[in-house]
């Protein structure tokens, strides 16, 4: 038997190592605790965590869709942008000297600065740039560059390391300012724009529309972003890519517009009396807008490329407000414009009848008041023809009493005034048509009986806008259909239940029904103020075709008259009056209405009705089939591929028109 | 009082011969040596006598290491030129050098040779640590390596090795029995703290610790008295607090982003948070050889060194996990088993000392690793990419393979 005594030694140990078995044991069944916790209760928390450090989401942005007018022509396209990018590791890689030099981005750029001009300030802002990313993410260098800076750069390109242009679609509009009001502009998302277009999902810095036909037709213009989805390493690197879901491009949209049509009102506002004011052209069976211009206009583009300070307050402090759409948002009182509504209140009412004639002395007094016609001397006894024709104001102040404001107001709600057109824009305006009920709410006063006479000539508190106007004479044209203006072909107005189309296929909002006799009264005596030796517009007249019109002349300030009632004129062209003219064209069978105001003009006769004969008569020259020159379509058909398939085609031309 | 002494004390007795022919012949019956342990085997008989499970546990999880490390060092070097196939021969190579030396540390050395030496090789692992201290050379803040011109010696890790074996002759040439108290301590605490003073002045906290509690661990397996025990942990739990004053600010920020990584997620939280995601992310079976997004996109930090464990668990899952630390568990009861047969106190305290030193490894590694421990940059046992790390492993098994060879086999002694 061995010896009993080193045994002791073992057995003793034996139990301590049995404790420190134990404890190592229960250490690991720590660590195993541990992993069950991490790899198999919280292992989806941390599946997520890992992908989300590998993945990294690309956006790839979709075509914005094109704007194309009646005829085809290409008004807004995506036109590709050249941007100078370069990736500094490259360059240090191939143009670093010694291994002291930290980067090779100052030597490329050294050589890149006669070729494009740099400036030592942008230089320095690019190495600003770079020394804040990693060395393999592009830093761009200048964006904008000329066709000659990248034919220059591209043949070139061997001896420039690291150095790529990249093309990114950027929105370009290819009239300038021509429709700029009515195609609108783009600008960075609001919280106000995400409130507006809730059903899109908008990133910040994302582009929208801000007026005009690019922010009414949003949801048709952009498509949908696609997405791709990157792994990148630790230090973000792309490594490869997962996968990709493509964009899908914006529907290009036709306008109804013309463009010939177009231009030519925007240059005879530009050229008239006032030089500035707006147009609506119409065809009177449904709403369909020819022409929607506004003077003085802006150039969509420099949203694009960005304004200088001094720009942007030039276009926002300016009086003359080039970046307000006249035709929908400028509130003007009627005039002289207004009193086919007033006929009409006292036709139907019977307080008027064709034969019946008023004295106009050339003036009226109420309450020790004196009313003046237009005309000082008077225009002795007139009838209703006579009264149109030569805007006889007393005839309308008569009227006005018989049939009070309440009837006027009543009227001219039916014939589109006072609300909103209902045109697929934002930002219209609705106008106003005063009535007791709204005098008593907001003026917290009763109505005088004078007011009734100065609403009857479209004065005081009457407002509308040139479309409401348009509006207005077009229902006059076609018998009493009320339509809702629009200017995009494929978004007409849906259909009315209840409501019958009209002859162009398209439902009025609503219908008069105006009596035939009635109407009659009121062309006859529309189309002498054209035709007619005495009418205020005889000087418009058409070539070859008759057109029916009335003038305004609304006032802006208070006249101011000499003791024997003389007009004293003004020399300030901010009190001066605003020309208007609404009319319709062939007299006896209407195709377009129209509807104008020239600013400070004077009046409308002389200043308004000649704007909208230009038009008038291009109108219907295009409709003979004469060939009219045109200077805004460079080439026989412009419309260019999509910038999406086919970037780098041709240099852009700039060449077009800024009339 | 001071317990009893046995007054037969089979190491200082007489002068060994490790050779002598008439020894052996005087123990003829295989698996039965003489008490004394004078005896030597002949070569079949160690042959025989050898632990194999030991050697082929220490092969498969070098193996199943070999296989992750191939995966880490793929995503992190992938050139085209292979270098990850570089970094398997490499650590392969080491393993074989090491297996060659476990071979001839266990066949052909002598125990009686190891505790002969294991003072002067103490000695010089000191006066190394020393000169370390005095003219080391400085890499990432830290003075750990000795240039010799061939090679860089860390003297810390020898440290490790020599310390055990210093303390296992200490206790050895006491034999006390059980029990003793703080005169037996203070020589051995002495050999403790001199190394662990000196490094943590490098600093490396990690190695001081596990040279502090492999330390602790032999005198406690030599027969410190429970009292001891009790009272030294509560000294410890006193300790903690100064402890805390007199470290690093570096220090200090390891253990406060261990227990709140998220306050700086890509500072010094940074490599936990990484390391957690790419060990959650793995879930029960793992994203698959070669998938480890984590590793192979470079957000692991150190993932073929100290992280490596989170290459396996990323890749292969709570399955690999499991079962790398049922390797580990079993090395760690085998070598526990041997140091229990062991016939002498000092191949005991040895094999113990060298098994508390592979586990404690182990599980400062993989709890850092997974966040429960301060990231005290401690490899994986086996695993992790490094040479000396893995030859002084093998180095110390094959000690315990030595000591297994010339276990008693006490059953049968029983009988």
């Amino acid at each position: 038997m061995l010896d009993e005594k080193p045994k002791t030694f073992q057995i003793d140990a034996r139990r301590r190592l049995l404790v420190l078995g134990g404890g190592i044991s229960l250490l690991f069944s720590a660590l195993t605790s541990r992993l069950f916790y991490l790899q198999l209760l919280k292992s989806g928390t941390f599946r997520d965590m890992a992908d989300d450090n590998r993945i990294s989401l690309q956006l790839l942005p979709a075509s914005r869709g094109r704007i194309f007018d009646r005829n085809g022509l290409l008004l807004v396209e995506n036109h590709p942008d050249y941007q100078l990018v370069a990736i500094p590791e490259m360059a240090t890689q191939h143009l670093r000297r010694s291994s002291r030099e930290r980067s090779g981005l100052p030597r490329l750029l050294e050589l890149l600065k006669p070729l494009l001009q740099l400036e030592e300030k942008e230089i320095q802002s690019v190495l600003k740039q770079a020394s804040r990313q990693r060395a393999f993410m592009p830093v761009t260098v200048k964006t904008h560059l000329t066709w000659e800076e990248v034919s220059l750069i591209e043949t070139r390109v061997h001896e420039l390391p690291g150095v790529t242009i990249e093309v990114q679609p950027q929105r370009h509009y290819r009239m300038g300012t021509l429709a700029s009001h009515a195609i609108g502009y783009l600008g960075e998302v609001t919280e106000k724009d995400q409130n507006r277009f809730v059903d899109i999902d908008f990133r910040s810095g994302d582009l929208l529309g801000k007026s005009g036909v690019e922010r009414a037709m949003e949801n048709q213009l952009r498509g949908m972003d696609g997405l791709r989805e990157i792994e990148v390493n630790a230090y973000g690197r792309q490594v490869r890519e997962l996968r990709r879901t493509p964009p899908r491009p914006g529907q290009d949209i036709t306008l109804t517009l013309d463009m010939d049509l177009q231009q030519e009102a925007e240059r005879a506002l530009a050229e008239s009396s006032g030089g500035t004011g707006a147009m609506v052209m119409m065809r009177p069976h449904s709403g369909e807008l020819l022409v929607m211009a506004s003077q003085p206009a802006y150039d969509p583009n420099q949203f694009i490329n960005g304004f200088l300070p001094d720009e942007w307050r030039q276009l926002t402090q300016d009086p003359n407000r080039p970046l307000t759409n006249k035709a929908i948002q400028g509130q003007y009182p009627p005039g002289s414009t207004f009193k086919m509504v007033v006929v009409l209140a006292a036709l139907r009412l019977g307080k008027l009848h064709e034969h019946d004639t008023i004295y106009c002395p050339g003036y009226t007094t109420r309450q020790d008041h004196r009313f003046y016609c237009w005309k000082l001397r008077g225009h002795g006894s007139v009838s209703l023809h006579q009264a149109i024709a030569q805007s006889c104001d007393v005839f309308f102040y008569e009227l006005a009493d018989r049939v009070g404001i309440d009837a006027i107001h009543q009227q001219a709600l039916r014939m589109g005034l006072g609300t909103l057109t209902g045109i697929a824009l934002d930002g219209e305006r609705a106008g106003l048509i005063p009535s007791r009920a709204w005098k008593r709410t907001t003026h917290k006063a009763g109505w005088y009986p004078g007011e009734t006479l100065i609403t009857a000539i479209g004065q005081g508190y009457v407002l509308s806008t040139p479309m409401q106007l348009a509006v207005m004479i077009s229902a006059i044209a076609n018998g009493g259909a009320v339509y809702r203006p629009f200017l995009v072909k494929s978004a007409q107005p849906p259909a009315i239940p209840g409501q019958k189309p009209g002859p162009a296929g398209i439902t009025p909002l609503w219908h008069n029904h105006f009596r035939p006799e009635h109407i009659a009264l009121i062309h006859a005596g529309l189309e002498e103020v054209v035709h007619g030796p005495l009418g205020t517009a005889r000087t418009a007249k058409l070539n070859g075709v008759r057109m029916a019109g009335k003038t305004g002349t609304s006032q802006v300030a208070r006249h101011r008259r000499t003791q024997s009632g003389t007009l004293v004129k003004t020399t300030n062209r901010r009190l001066m009056d605003h020309a208007m003219f609404v009319a319709y064209a062939p007299a006896h069978q209407p195709e377009i209405a129209i509807s104008v105001i020239v600013e400070h003009g004077g009046g409308g006769g002389t200043n308004a009705a000649p704007v909208a004969k230009r038009v008038m008569d291009l109108y219907f020259a295009k409709q003979r089939g004469e060939t009219i020159a045109t200077t805004h379509s460079p080439g026989a058909n412009p419309i260019l591929p999509n910038p999406d398939d086919e970037l780098a085609e041709e240099p852009p031309d700039d060449a077009n028109d800024n009339p | 009082m001071r317990p009893a002494v046995t007054s037969h004390n089979p190491v200082t007795e007489p002068p060994i011969h490790p050779a002598d022919p008439e020894q052996k012949n005087r123990n003829p019956v295989e698996g039965v040596l003489s008490v004394d342990g004078s005896t030597t085997l002949g070569w079949k008989e160690r042959w025989q006598r050898f632990p194999w499970s030991l050697i082929l546990l220490l092969t498969l999880t070098s193996l199943l290491g070999l296989v992750v490390l191939y995966s880490a060092a793929g995503g992190h070097l992938n050139h085209p030129d292979n270098s990850n196939i570089q970094f398997i021969i490499r650590q392969a190579v080491r393993f074989t050098v090491g297996l060659a030396l476990l071979f001839v540390v266990a066949i052909a050395g002598s125990e009686r040779i190891y505790r002969r030496y294991a003072y002067l090789a103490y000695g010089i692992s000191l006066a190394l640590l020393i000169a370390v201290f005095l003219f080391g050379s400085v890499s990432m803040g830290a003075r750990r390596w000795l240039d010799l011109g061939f090679m860089r010696l860390q003297p810390s890790e020898l440290m490790k090795v020599t310390l055990v074996l210093a303390l296992a002759r200490y206790y050895h040439d006491r034999a006390v029995v059980a029990g003793f108290g703080l005169r037996d301590l203070a020589l051995p605490l002495l050999l403790i703290m001199l190394p662990v003073a000196l490094i943590l002045k490098q600093p490396d906290l990690g190695t001081a610790i596990i040279i502090a509690t492999v330390g602790m661990a032999v005198i406690v397996i030599a027969g410190l008295s429970w009292k001891m025990i009790t009272l030294s942990l509560c000294l410890l739990a006193a300790g903690l607090p100064v402890a805390w004053n007199a470290m690093h600010d570096y220090q200090r920020q390891r253990v406060y982003t261990l227990f709140f990584p998220e306050h700086d997620p890509l500072g010094s939280g940074y490599h936990i948070i990484q390391s957690k995601i790419a060990v959650g992310s793995g879930g029960f079976l793992g994203k698959g050889f070669l998938n480890g997004s984590q590793s192979h996109l470079d957000f692991l930090p150190e993932r073929h060194t100290d992280f490596i464990f989170s290459v396996l668990a990323e890749e292969w899952g709570f399955v690999g996990c499991i079962t790398l630390m049922l390797l580990y568990l079993l090395i760690t009861a085998r070598g526990l088993l041997i140091a229990a047969t062991a016939q002498h106190r000092f191949g005991l305290l040895t094999a113990v000392g060298f098994i508390a030193l592979f586990s404690f490894q182990v599980i400062i590694n993989i709890g850092m690793v997974i966040g429960l421990l301060p990231v005290v940059g401690i490899p994986l046992p086996l695993i992790s990419y490094g040479g000396s790390s893995m030859i002084t492993l093998l180095f110390s098994m094959g000690l315990i393979a030595h000591v297994a060879i010339y276990a008693k086999h006490y059953r049968k002694t029983i009988e």
